[in-house]
């Protein structure tokens, strides 16, 4: 078995406050300051988010529930897993080519749009000196950003989405050490 | 530190349920999640939420600072200072521009925050319709269809009467033009520095059990009318310890004939003005 | 000349030193030890434990003695402890149709299978102060032991079908309140678990008020019992139940009339109690509150406090309340200040309103 966090205490807490800051500053590649060992068929990166948030009270959805790393995951968070996406509370996609429909993750209640879905997406890279423009809450300006490895179709599934807002999804695009957060309330800019 | 409590005395389930809603309250911004608040060894009321925010985010490399009421030597800010001193061990300042996390009770510092710091604020009462409707079900499906029409036609109400809006402080603001939210019962002379804030905010009502954030850079609007825009607070008089005449100015009885002086809410901008004065 | 006020740290720091000197009273009396608290004020420990949502008698004892007395003040410091601790795991219900009863009266028959039990109670002292030491008579042997089980008085009615069936198991998974925040509307199983940590004052006066014609119901005591259960757990790794001790628990089953609706004839209703050790004031006040909290789900017409969840959930909570309540001693300069700004501003527009000729305002003025 391998081993999580050396240090889970502060370790988790230098994980949080990263992710904390790429959700209020999205778009924004932010290097993740540890990654733990993990199996094959999850990121380092991804891990480090899991380790950091989710515990006996949280279930997720892994596109490849591979029995190691449901083992892993189990033995150091003591997550549920969920066996439809529309349950789970965070989802792990580790080939976004094939990845479900982001109308299948759970986007919250009208009255509670945080009972929705976090979507940890293993992607190949981050290019931010290209790629399109995007603009919301947390952006001076505009952020320019490339995100390698989607669906085709991926941005305009999540144009569609955000129509419900309230309602959505919230997304962690990881490579590289690095993580890239996109709350549902960022804007794709059209060219 | 005092043993036998975990770091920043919250366990690690407790700081992860934490963790987990504040994120989701970034992602939308002004609208209040609810979460487990734990009963804290302060009183609730006392800033139980913004402690469990700051509990949740605190690290060894962290410097706290903790004001109420603008300043950081009013008793409950060293109570909640000396608490973290001793179930965290971190550092802590009273200058505003050394604090990575600050953590106050109705004031916005003078001193512009940055992009690296966070301000926590304690909140007493997280739902702005509250006061209109103390039903929470029904607070609830109004914020669901962003019927604010309530208190738009409270404001007008005001105006009707006394020709001004009455709300002087807790003043109602639509975040990002959606979620109407409650500042927390900071004067209306500090709403604008909320809009497009360089620095992320956060605020914790421990009793009422919400969570909600400003994120960076956002469009935060204090309500008005077209024909009654909104408007700050000002003073004929200067803070009469450093001179300033911008700043939001307590006003202290100094005699038994009733005699006034205004000086700075904020103490550490005030005292820092009279060191600059004094080079 | 006016300088900022300063020395906040060194103040609480005095303050603090003057309330231990407070708290410890006349050294030349001995302290309190913790076991005189337990055993001579167990009515105390039972009350802190049950609203402090913590089983220790000791640490109940400890809390009364830090805090002089104050049981508000105890039972949140039991409470801010409790948070703090580890969850192993959760006990199996509690099963008290099997309770080594100490007492068990009833309000609705005469006599019941295995009898009314008086036990120790208040309830037939004459309060009068006793001046004198009290000196403990030995207790007089029963002619037989009470039998090991009481049958529930309510599970008589329940076979002639004239009382509401509640089906064991046909509850939902309660959420832990302690751990969740509550919404509305809650379900019963969490209203329960809210009413058991209320305030027992505030619990009373919503219970009172339901029979002064708040919310009447037209309750009988149909049962109240106090005694030992056991207290089991299965854990997951053994996958047997394992028995970890016994606490003493007071149960209160009230019995209303119900005139029958939402496609329900008419029948008996319950109303459902339960607290740590003996606290029978407060197994009956939030027996009365459940079942005036039930008006929704039986179709009756809510109109009083007490049927209000809202209100009842949200103001029963004496931790909440008394911070909130104490914490107007704060400092509101800033807001305050806002205030008057504000009023000058109102009051000088009608100044020059009704005169022509304003009057200047002293302090500020807004724009």
């Amino acid at each position: 078995m391998l081993t999580a966090f050396a240090d889970p205490v502060f370790d988790s807490q230098r994980t949080f406050r990263e992710l904390l800051q790429a959700m209020a500053r999205p778009a924004v590649p932010r290097r993740l300051p540890v990654v733990p060992p993990s199996p094959a068929a999850v990121a380092p990166e991804a891990m480090a988010i899991l380790l950091t948030l989710c515990d006996a009270a949280t279930s997720i959805w892994l596109q490849r529930p591979d029995a190691e790393a449901v083992d892993h995951l189990r033995f150091h968070t003591g997550l549920r897993l969920a066996d439809q996406p529309q349950q789970a509370d965070f989802a792990l996609i580790d080939d976004p080519a094939s990845m479900p429909a982001l109308a299948c993750f759970a986007h919250g209640d009208p009255r509670y749009p945080d009972r929705s879905a976090s979507l940890i997406v293993q992607v190949n890279g981050f290019r931010t000196d290209g790629g399109a423009h995007f603009a919301g809450p947390g952006i001076r300006d505009a952020e320019r950003l490339s995100v390698e490895g989607l669906p085709s179709d991926f941005w305009q599934q999540r144009a569609a989405l955000s129509t419900q807002f309230p309602l959505g999804l919230d997304l962690y695009f990881v490579a590289a050490q690095q993580v890239v957060a996109m709350p549902r309330t960022t804007r794709l800019l059209e060219a | 530190m005092t043993p036998r409590y975990n770091f920043a005395f919250l366990d690690e389930d407790t700081k992860r349920m934490l963790r987990r809603a504040l994120l989701k309250a970034v992602a939308i911004p002004g609208y209040q999640v609810p979460f487990g608040s734990r009963e804290m060894p302060l009183p609730y009321g006392w800033g139980t939420g913004g402690i469990q925010v700051t509990a949740a985010l605190l690290g060894p490399d962290d410097v706290l600072k903790v004001i109420d009421q603008g300043a950081d030597d009013t008793t409950n800010a060293v109570n909640i200072r000396r608490f973290f001193s001793r179930v965290a061990g971190v550092a802590t300042t009273e200058h505003t521009a050394d604090a990575t996390l600050i953590q106050t009770r109705h004031r916005i510092p003078e001193t512009s925050l940055r992009e690296d710091q966070i301000l926590i604020f304690q909140v007493p009462e997280p739902e702005p319709l509250r006061t209109l409707e103390p039903r929470e079900a029904e607070t609830r499906t109004l914020h669901a269809l962003a019927d604010y029409g309530l208190m738009h036609v409270t404001l007008y109400e005001d105006i009707a009467q006394y020709g001004h809006i009455a709300t002087s402080y807790d003043y109602p603001v639509l975040v990002d033009g959606r979620f109407l939210t409650s500042p927390s019962p900071i004067p209306k002379f500090d709403n604008p520095k909320l809009d497009r804030s360089p620095a992320l905010m956060l605020f914790g009502a421990g009793r009422e059990k919400r969570l909600y954030a400003i994120p960076p850079y956002t469009r935060v609007e204090s309500l008005a009318f077209d024909d009654h825009p909104f408007e700050i607070q000002r003073w004929e008089h200067q803070c009469e310890l450093c001179g300033s005449g911008d700043s939001y100015l307590d006003e202290v009885v100094v005699d038994d004939r009733g005699t006034r002086m205004f000086v700075c809410s904020d103490t550490d901008y005030c005292s820092g003005r009279r060191v600059e004065a004094q080079a | 000349m006016y300088v900022a006020v300063k020395g906040g740290e060194q103040a609480i720091a005095r303050s603090l030193e003057l309330l231990a000197e407070a708290r410890r009273g006349d050294t030349a009396v001995p302290e309190l030890e913790l076991a005189q608290i337990r055993e001579q004020l167990r009515l105390g420990v039972a009350r802190v434990m049950q609203e402090g949502s913590l089983y220790d008698e000791e640490l109940a004892a400890l809390a009364i003695r830090q805090a002089a007395g104050d049981m508000l003040e105890a039972i949140f410091l039991l409470r801010a402890y409790r948070t703090t601790l580890p969850r192993f795991g959760y006990t199996r219900p509690l099963d008290t149709s099997a309770m080594r009863v100490r007492r068990r009266v009833s309000g609705t028959f005469k006599d019941i299978p295995g009898g009314q039990v008086l036990g120790p109670t208040y309830d037939y002292t004459q309060r009068l102060l006793e001046f004198d030491a009290v000196s403990v008579t030995p207790v007089t042997p029963a002619d037989a032991p009470l039998p090991a089980c009481m049958p529930r008085v309510l599970d008589l009615l329940d076979a002639e079908a004239l009382i509401e069936r509640i089906e064991p198991g046909s509850d939902p998974e309660p959420i832990d309140l302690t751990r969740e925040p509550l919404t509305f509307p809650a379900d019963r199983a969490t209203r329960l678990q809210n009413l058991a940590r209320g305030d027992e004052g505030f619990l009373l006066g919503m219970a009172y008020s339901t029979q002064r014609g708040y919310a009447e119901n037209h309750p009988f005591a149909g049962e109240i019992r106090m005694g030992e259960v056991d207290v089991v757990i299965c854990p997951d790794e053994l996958g047997f139940p394992i028995e970890i001790g016994s606490i003493t628990l007071t149960e209160c089953q009230m019995i209303n009339q119900f005139h029958g609706g939402n496609g329900t004839p008419p029948q008996f209703t319950r109303g459902y109690g339960l607290s740590m050790g003996e606290g029978e004031r407060k197994a009956m006040s939030m027996a009365l509150v459940d079942r005036a909290l039930r008006c929704d789900e039986l179709a009756e017409s809510s109109h009083a406090p007490a049927q209000n969840q809202e209100f009842v959930l949200s103001h029963s909570d004496s931790v909440e309340a008394s911070g909130f309540v104490q914490h107007l001693k704060l400092p509101h300069y800033v807001d305050f200040q806002a205030e008057l700004s504000l009023l000058r501003t109102l009051a000088a527009q009608q100044t020059a309103d009704t005169d022509e000729t304003p009057r200047s305002i002293a302090g500020g003025a807004q724009a």
